[in-house]
């Protein structure tokens, strides 16, 4: 009997019995809610029958747990009870149905903003890691560098976008020159950072092998400083996506940015919603692939 | 005939200031072939002495030469193994120590390199461990990684800093037995100069012991004539050794009294 009366299957009871009230708000049926909710306990049920760790079906029990009391007051809110504003505050099930009406639209303005991001994320990288390499490595150039990387670094690089925007021949290249701004100060500063804390010891022991140069810069510190340039990178990353979707809504014809922005000019803050959370699908899913290199490339540090 | 000659050094890490010299007055000559041992306690200079000869810091005054030729930066005829942290964590066993050997047969096709590697981690007794990272092995399998890459590229002079030091009893009497090993093993044997502050270390393994008072002078220079190949037990156990055990302890005692 106890094992019945769980959280889980009293959130999902209730979501049923809201179904109970009749819908203030008509012509929208709560179906696609219904659906996504079973799909999610039968995502439960399968982790349940086939996951053998029990701290994970824990965790994915408590999440669906706290989704379905969201969607619970949401229906509530919105279709059931109707207290809050019809236009600015859609039903769960419109918002449900919209995420895989859009899917197409959201794959257009994903590959938009991804390419333009990972264009200027790849430019930033092969110029800012070599540049602080060579300027850390020689001081009396770090010494002339820094005063303009002190003044220069610290700009957000939003406050650029107007003005490159305006320079710029086309608003693909203004954004990837920003991007490029947005990704390069973190990066380079955090490798120089890198090779000014590295440690002497591993200096030393690769001196007494008596490397050469070159290889002490390119098999020896770079790999030191890796983890400082990933940390850079990564930073960079969530930093300049953020950038990029704001530029989009400054200037742009496509991308996850300028969906969200087009919508919400013509009022239709469903879609609007769900490019939200398209956005937050997107930044999850890119930073969670950033981890999975990232663990590849250091893995002699776990 | 002479290794190396270290003569009249002086040294400090804060240039010229009288009473700051970590060394003063070194004068040593170390024979082809020899195994040295420098002890001296803790703050001493001993470790600074050899980092001197493995260039990479240099004297204020007076010279470091090998073979005649004077000390100006590391060279690929030293070898040396730290306390810690003579591998690099991001490269595995055996890059580690093939990294080691391409830095010194820079002609050499990879295969005979990688093999070169597999036979000195098979040496140590570490062939399983050839893919793993420095950071999942226990620091005698560290040291053993160490000391093969140090024989592997085999360079005429082995300089030892505390290599076993941080290691527990057991594992430090193999790898001291192991050291000896592989040192007897060659021909053309090394010379090797090894940093300590354990005596009972310095008396098994050298043919000289150099007593480093805390001053940074040189107390006193002892000769350790016990036959080789040398038995562990009956060494430890003999006459000779106790008392050459007391006269060590209590010079140490003595600069200990001294330097304060």
């Amino acid at each position: 009997m106890k094992k019945i009366v769980k959280h889980i299957n009293i959130a999902l009871v209730l979501i049923f019995l809201c179904q109970l009230l009749p819908t203030k708000r008509d012509a929208e049926s709560s179906l696609p809610l219904l659906i996504f909710v079973l799909i999610l306990y039968g995502y439960y049920l399968m982790q349940l029958r086939f996951n053998k760790n029990k701290t994970r079906i824990r965790t994915t029990k408590d999440v669906i747990t706290i989704l379905y009391y969201i969607l619970t007051l949401w229906e509530l809110a919105t279709s059931k009870l109707d207290i809050i504003d019809k236009v600015l505050y859609p039903t769960p099930s419109v918002i449900i149905k919209l995420l895989i009406q859009e899917l197409p639209e959201f794959f257009k303005g994903f590959i938009s903003s991804f390419q333009i991001l990972l264009i200027g994320y790849i430019f930033a990288l092969i110029i800012a890691v070599p540049l602080a390499l060579l300027i850390g490595w020689k001081e009396r150039l770090y010494n002339a560098i820094s005063p303009y990387t002190k003044v220069l670094g610290p700009i957000p690089p939003i406050v650029y976008v107007p003005y490159i925007v305006a320079i710029m021949p086309t608003f693909r290249t203004a954004s990837i020159f920003v991007i490029f701004v947005g990704v390069f100060w973190p990066v380079f500063t955090l490798t120089l950072h890198g090779i000014f804390n590295i440690d002497k010891k591993i200096i030393d022991s690769a001196k007494v092998l008596n490397v050469s140069e070159k290889t002490m810069l390119l098999e020896i510190i770079f790999p030191a400083i890796l983890p400082s340039i990933i940390r850079g990178s990564s930073m960079g990353l969530s930093s300049s996506f953020g950038i990029l979707t704001a530029a989009e809504m400054i200037g742009a014809r496509s991308g996850l940015g300028f969906y969200v922005k087009y919508f919400s000019d013509f009022l239709d803050y469903p879609k609007v919603i769900v490019g939200i959370i398209y956005i937050g699908i997107a930044v999850t899913g890119a930073t969670l692939l950033f981890k999975k290199v990232e663990d590849r490339l250091l893995r002699w540090r776990v | 005939m002479n290794k190396i000659m270290v003569d009249n050094l002086k040294f400090s890490y804060n240039n010229h200031e009288e009473n700051k010299y970590v060394l003063k007055d070194i004068n040593i000559s170390i024979l082809k072939g020899e195994f040295v041992s420098i002890i001296g306690s803790s703050g001493c200079g001993k470790t600074t002495l050899l980092n001197l000869l493995a260039g990479i810091i240099f004297p204020l005054e007076g010279s470091i030469t090998i073979d005649g030729e004077p000390v100006v930066g590391t060279g690929s005829n030293r070898g040396v193994v730290f306390q810690h942290y003579s591998l690099f964590p991001w490269m595995n066993v055996k890059q580690n120590i093939v990294f080691g050997i391409k830095q010194v047969e820079r002609t050499r096709g990879k295969d005979y390199i990688e093999k070169l590697a597999e036979k000195y981690l098979e040496l140590v007794g570490l062939k399983y461990c050839c893919s793993m990272y420095p950071k999942h092995m226990s620091n005698g399998m560290q040291q053993r990684v160490a000391i093969a890459r140090a024989f592997a590229m085999n360079p005429e002079i082995l300089l030892l800093d505390e290599p076993f030091s941080a290691l527990d009893v057991k594992n430090r009497v193999i790898l001291q037995d192991l050291l000896l090993q592989l040192w007897e093993s060659e021909n053309a044997k090394k010379t090797i100069v090894l940093v300590t502050h354990d005596i009972d270390e310095a008396i098994f393994l050298s043919d000289r012991i150099i007593v480093l008072s805390e001053r940074g002078r040189i107390e006193k220079d002892f000769k350790i004539d016990f036959n080789r190949p040398r038995n562990r037990k009956e060494l430890m156990r003999s006459q000779k050794c106790f008392e050459l055990r007391n006269d060590l302890v209590s010079i140490l005692d003595n600069s200990n009294s001294l330097g304060i």
